[in-house]
Parts: structure tokens; sequence; C-alpha cells
């Protein structure tokens, strides 16, 4: 304990008070730019909220028919259904598997290679900066429409979401097993297969079941490019005015979703 | 053997966690390295095995050079020296069984090791490793499930499935209750007198160092700065190693 | 333990079964089964798999010779320029709609917060924010924007703003009911006012993790923009399509290099700042790990 130097009493009698703190000048100009910035995007895209009002009715003549669904037809698109369904599954397998490799490959923890580990990140963040629409059209250029088109666009997709989730809870394992793995002489592959995959797996299969929900989820962005499902069951409505339908598949996908979500919930908790 | 010649550790940071090291010792030998935290011998035991890399000098284990070994040949090295843990450094989420073949993975060809498909004569060499260090009815049990000292005796298990020459322990007892320490303790020694593996163990329990250590080595700063055996490590070679008179911390009795 | 000299001579203590593997083995079967059924269920035309190495190699071809044209010759000139404005365009169109869904989201964030309003008013909030979230953007925009704004990106910036209330409410909420309760406690004591207790005790605790999600979502905003320009709400997705249907490889080229970079530059900056203000507010968990669990 240093003793208190005899000065501070007398001071401590009338303290001076503190200035209020100026906001830092960061966060003003940070406040002013983000300003600016909406002032000049709402300027480009010419936003207004007037047709909002005077358009109102044009929107309820659709809502109207939109709040009459016609149930019968979910069920006389059942193949699509399917389709969606099977198109998720597929994507989610292959999807996880190699977002599983490149992963490991993208983490400083199994990646003992810096070069490679680099081209990996650099690889996955193009990846991820494409939207999922853009990959339906590149390969519906390239196989056709239909299903396939759908698989192969969500596969690339899911690689990106699957890889980069996966990649950050690698980088938090505990990393003694990987220290007795080395000290064993255990080559890469099989320590990332027995020090890392253990540590990672309840995580990763959560992964896994969120990304099966973003796929159910992703199947009308899927459908408007021509990647096949209840997408496109709900594009050609779409471009026949068919809202009652439109309506029908619309609620039918929510209610798919939130059961989707449940069960997944519900298995997330067991594996965690 | 191990032989260290001037062995020099500098860590990228700056750091100089092995000072101009010269070391012979002879197979069977029972080691126990001393000294106070930092003074080098977590690293000494971490260069021997090469997971710290040699600055400068020549280190070789059975001939074998360390310092200057590809990492394919460092693997190879490797998977003779076993090596324990003060935080046993078991996957917890898989069975005992498992991780005691994780010694012997270097063994194993890549596709068996990513299926987990362990043939008969891998099995059969994690359960004679089990028996040894007697905790064999826990081979199918999750690692999890383990108290300290049981997984200090699995990871000891993993490393003698690995049949190595030389075992190393950084500080094998530290995280464990006194009892549990004695035990693990002997059953390293036995272990070292059995199959005469050549084992270099950290402590700083001089009472322990004195109880097991054939020879004990004494480090500070990054050098050797005592080198005997067990009964010449009186006190004031020990507040020599360590720079300090001795306190109630630095025995494991007087921690019971 | 006994110490024998041999580790024969020990008694030896029964070796334990290895246990079953059916279990094990029956989840790979059926995991195997669910993916075959998939495969032949999907109807999708496994044999065209062919016009990927066929088609694509010819495609990356022209794709990257549009790139390695002297991009200020013409035509090539006017493809960049057009893909940068486009894309522009999306980014304009995803941060007007963050921002509006961000400012509905506000209210609707506090009355689904536990620790704000009632449990009824809660319930109800709730159910309102989880059917936002189920709805696709897309859907928004089709059924709601485009008879009422017509075709370009306000109706594409309105639908991605609506689209955004359900995520950006349900985090704002949750954000709210981890806040620390003692600064709540003390403006009650000293006889605060609920608005201003709801401003200065509760928002000003939450706000920084709140900006974090409005900027996360704007990122997310961006891509979905490019959907929603597909149906005809403009901005880069609506040039993608036009480019697609008429497979003008060279452009395409350029205009996904294009988005490729400005998704990368927005989302930097966008994380950096997402980070400083996390990171002065002392927050372990990640946006993102957060936004991910409540999409």
């Amino acid at each position: 304990m240093t003793a208190t130097p005899a000065t501070s009493p007398a001071t401590a009698s009338a303290p001076e008070r503190p200035q209020k703190p100026k906001p830092s000048l960061t966060v003003i100009a940070g406040l002013v730019l983000a300003a600016a910035f909406t002032w000049w995007a709402a300027k480009e895209i010419e936003f207004s909220l007037r047709d909002l009002f005077t358009n109102f009715t044009n929107g309820w003549v659709v809502i109207e028919q939109f709040l009459s669904p016609n149930w019968s037809f979910i069920w006389r698109v059942w193949e699509a259904w399917v389709e969606t369904i099977a198109i998720s599954i597929i994507a989610t397998c292959v999807g996880v598997l190699f977002g599983l490799i490149f992963a490991f490959m993208a983490s400083r923890v199994t990646n003992r290679s810096g070069w490679l580990y680099r081209a990996t990140k650099i690889f996955l963040s193009i990846v991820r900066s494409l939207p999922d629409i853009a990959y339906v059209l590149i390969f519906v250029a390239l196989v056709g429409v239909g299903a396939l088109a759908g698989i192969l666009a969500l596969i690339i997709f899911n690689i990106g979401i699957a890889a980069k989730l996966t990649a950050e809870t690698i980088d938090a394992v505990d990393r003694g097993p990987l220290e007795a793995a080395d000290a064993a002489g255990a080559g890469t592959a099989a320590r990332s297969r027995w020090a890392v995959m253990p540590q990672i797996l309840p995580n990763f299969l959560s992964y896994c079941l969120y990304i099966f929900e973003l796929n159910i989820r992703s199947s009308v962005v899927i459908g408007i490019a021509g990647g096949g499902g209840i997408g496109q069951v709900l594009n050609v409505q779409f471009s026949r005015f068919e809202y009652e339908n439109v309506a029908a598949i619309t609620v039918a996908i929510f209610v798919v979703v939130l059961l989707i979500d449940q069960l997944s919930q519900y298995l997330r908790r067991r594996f965690v | 053997m191990i032989e260290l010649k001037d062995v020099t550790v500098r860590y990228p940071n700056g750091v100089v966690g092995l000072d101009g090291v010269d070391l012979e010792i002879p197979d069977g030998q029972f080691v126990v390295v001393v000294g106070l935290s930092g003074a080098g011998k977590s690293t000494l035991i971490r260069t021997i095995n090469g997971l710290v890399p040699v600055t400068s000098g020549t280190l070789t284990v059975d001939g074998r050079d360390v310092s200057g070994a590809s990492k394919r040949e460092l693997r190879a090295i490797r998977s003779k020296i076993g090596m324990i843990f003060q935080s046993f450094n078991l996957v917890k989420r898989t069975s005992v069984m498992n991780n005691v073949i994780m010694g012997q993975l270097h063994h194993i060809p890549g596709w068996r090791a990513l299926l987990g498909a362990w043939t008969k004569d891998e099995k059969e060499k994690g359960y004679q490793a089990l028996e040894r260090v007697g905790i064999v009815e826990k081979t199918w049990t999750r690692a999890s499930e383990l108290s300290g000292g049981q997984q200090q005796r699995v990871a000891i298990a993993r490393a003698l499935a690995q049949d190595p020459s030389v075992m190393l322990a950084d500080e094998p007892v530290a995280s464990l209750d006194p009892p549990t320490a004695q035990m693990v303790m002997k059953d390293l020694q036995r272990i070292n007198r059995e199959l005469g593996i050549t084992t270099l163990v950290n402590l700083h329990f001089l009472d322990l160092a004195r109880a097991y250590g054939d020879r004990v080595i004494g480090m500070r700063d990054g050098k050797v700065v005592f080198d005997g055996t067990g009964a010449e490590a009186d006190d004031a070679v020990f507040e020599k190693i360590y720079g300090r008179s001795l306190t109630a911390d630095d025995t494991l009795s007087s921690n019971a | 333990m006994t110490s024998s000299t041999t580790a024969s001579a020990r008694p030896a203590t029964p070796r334990p079964t290895e246990p079953s593997k059916t279990k094990e083995t029956l989840v790979w079967l059926g995991l195997l089964v669910l993916f075959g059924g998939a495969v032949v269920l999907s109807n999708a035309r496994w044999s065209q798999i062919t016009g990927i190495f066929t088609d694509g190699w010819r495609y990356l071809q022209l794709m990257g010779q549009g790139l390695f044209q002297n991009p200020f010759s013409e035509p090539y000139s006017e493809y960049w320029s057009l893909a940068f404005d486009r894309m522009l365009e999306s980014v304009y169109m995803a941060w007007v709609g963050t921002l509006l869904g961000a400012i509905l989201s506000i209210p609707l964030g506090f009355l689904a917060a536990r620790n704000v309003a009632g449990p009824v008013t809660v319930q109800i909030t709730r159910i309102v924010l989880n059917a936002i979230r189920a709805v696709p953007e897309l859907v928004f925009a089709i059924i709601l924007m485009l008879p009422i704004f017509g075709f370009g990106p306000v109706a594409g910036a309105v639908a991605l703003g609506v689209g955004a209330i359900g995520t950006l409410g349900k985090l704002t909420a949750e954000a709210l009911e981890g806040i620390d309760p003692g600064p709540v406690e003390a403006a009650k004591a000293s006889g605060a006012g609920r608005f201003s207790i709801l401003r200065w005790a509760y928002w000003s605790q939450v706000l920084p993790e709140v900006i974090a999600f409005w900027l996360y979502r704007f990122e997310i905003n961006i891509r979905a923009s490019a959907v929603l320009g597909v149906i005809g709400a403009g901005g880069i997705g609506s040039l993608l399509g036009q480019l697609f249907s008429r497979r003008e490889w060279e452009q395409i080229g350029i205009t996904l290099v294009v988005i490729i970079i400005v998704t990368i530059a927005v989302d930097s900056v966008s994380g950096a700042i997402r980070h400083r203000i996390i990171a002065g507010s002392g927050q372990k968990v990640t946006t993102e790990e957060k936004a991910e669990a409540a999409v």
C-alpha cells in the first residue's frame, strides 16, 4: 500500500467536475456518412412510399385472392413437394460433405500449409459472395431446366455456408488432443479425423440440419430460375396470376418450414 | 539413447527456451527434470520429439537426427516416442479404445483411419496397453466419463500402444490429487522397469523427484544447472535450482 | 493393484466386450436409403450432368475472354460500367430495405421481449415475427409490392424491408431479454417514466448489438436483392436474368466478377464495423452465430 500524497485531501474536497465527454469523432463521422448514404441511395432508387397509399387498391385485389387459398392445389402438386424435399436432401448431404473437407482446409488448426489455407479462404469467400440465384442461373445454362440444376446450385451454396460455420468451430477446438496426435506421429488426415472430428461433431450435425432447413426455404428461389421443385410450380402459378394456388402453396411452405424447424430443433437439442 | 549436443531453442517471439544444452540419456534410464516454470523443462521434453524445433545444435534419438528431420521423418521418429501431458489431452467425446488407438495412427493406412476400421491386432494392442495400466474394464467407456487419474492412465496406455522406446511426460501429475499422483508415478516407474523404456518426466515436486528419479536434472533459465542421482539432490541443490528457499508448495506430501 | 514383475502374472481383469455397432450401422443405412431415395425421387436427369464438363469449359473460356479484354475498349467498358451501376442499385435497394425493416423492427422487438411487454403481447408479436420469417422475400415482393409499386427497386426495397422485420425483431427481442437488469431497477427507483426507462435503460444497452444485426442483415439483403431482381425489381438480378436468357457469356463473366468484388468489399467494410461495435460492448458470441441461429 502506498501512502496517499499529502496534497490530495485538499483537492479531493473540491474535485474538478469532469467535462461531459465529447462524442467520439468516428461515431459522428459514421452517422453523417450513414445518413448521407441513405439519402443518396433513396434518391438513386427513387424511393417513395406514396404508391403505397395511392395504389393500395391494386394490391388489395391480389391480397383478396391471396386470402382465399385453393387448398386442394397443395395435394395436386405432391410430386413437386417430393422433388423439393429430395433436392434438399441430396444438396445437404453432398454440400456438407464437401463443406466439411473445405472447413478442415480453411482452419489453421487442421491445415498446416499456409498457402493452401489462404487459397481455401479466398475460394470460399468468392463462393459465398455470389447469390444463390446466380448459381441456379449458371447450372440451368449448363444442364438445362429441372431438379438437377437446383441440386447443383444448392450444393455449391451449401459448401460455402457449411465450410464457414464448421471452420469457425474447428478454430475453437481444444488443442490438447491435436498435440497428442502430433506427438504420436499421426498424419494430417488422421489427426483431423480423430483429434478434431469428435469435438466438432455435435455442432457439425446441427449445421447439417440448419442447412437442410435453408434448402427448403430456398426452394422458392430455386424454382423461380428453373431449378425444379415446388418453387417451379409456384413460379408457373404466378405467371398465370393464379394467386389462390400461390397462396395455398405459400401457406404450405410456411407450415413445412415450421415443421422442419421444430424437428431440427428437437434433434439439435439431442446432439449438443 | 538420447543425445543433445549444444542444443539451443529460440521461440519466434525471441524467448530462449533452451540455451546450449548438452545431455546424454542412456537407454532405460528414469530421468526426472526439475525447475521452476519457465526454466525450460517443458521445452526440453518437447524438443526431444520435435514438437518444438531446434534452433541450433544437434539432437538424436536412438541414432536418428531429430534436429534436421523432414516432416515425414519426424512423424516416424515421434511414433517411437510416447508422450504424456499435464492435461491428459484425451479426446473426451470418443471411447477409451479410440483414444488408445490414436497412439497407433502412424502405422494405420489413411482410409482405415478415416473410417475407424481397426484390425484385431490394433485392438489387441490397445487392450494390452490398457491392461498394463490396469484400466481395461473402461475400454469402451467415453473418455469424458473418467476421473482425472483414470484419464491419465488412459493417456499412458495411448503412449504405450505406440510401442515406444522413449516415454516423455510433461508434468503428468500436476492436475492430480496426491494419492492419484503417487499411483501414476508408480505406473510410470513400473513401465520403465518392466519394458525398459527410457523415461523423462517433468516434475516440480522435489519429493517425487527424489523418490522416482534414477537421475535428476535441474534446469534454470534454459540451462542444465544440476545433473545427478536422486540421492544427491538434497534441499541445498534444489534451492540452487530454484534460486530461492524451499516452501511447502515444493513437496507433494505437504500438499496432501 | 499388485505390482508383479510381468504383465502376464497379474490377475487378469476380464476384457469388456465391444459394444455392438448395430445402431450406428442402422443410422448409416438409413441415411443411405434416404439419399438413394432422394436421388431417384428428385426427377433430376442425372445424365445431363456431363453438360458441366462439355459446356462448362466452353462457357468458362467465353467468360474468360470477356474478362481479359481491355476494360476501356468498346463494348467491354460498357459491360463493366453497366454491371457496376446495377450492382450499386442492388446495394442501394438492400440498404434502404434494411433500414426500413430495422426501423419497423424496433417497436416489434420491444413488444416481443418478455422483460418489456406482457405475456399475451409477447406471444402474439412472436407469432407475427415468426410468420414473417417463414415467408421468403420473394413472396412478399410478388404478392404485395409489385402490384402496388410496379416493377423496380422500390418494390424490392420494401419487400426486403418487410422480410427483415421478422429476423431483426426476433434478434432485438432476444438482445433486450439478455440485458443487465441493474440499470432498469435503478431507473425505476429514481421514478423515471416508462418511455425514458425503455429509451435509456433498455435501448442504450442493446444498441451496439442491434446495429451489428442490422449491418449483418444488410450483407444478407445484398444477396437477396439479386433474387428479387430476377422477377423484375431491378438491380444486378435483373441484369443477370437478361444476360442468362441471352447467353451473353462474355458479359456474364464480367458481371459475376463485379458481383464478387462489390459483395466482398461491402462485406469486409460492414464486418469490420460490426466487429468494432461488438468489441466495444464486450460481447463474446459473434453476430453471425446469433443471426444464423435466428434465420
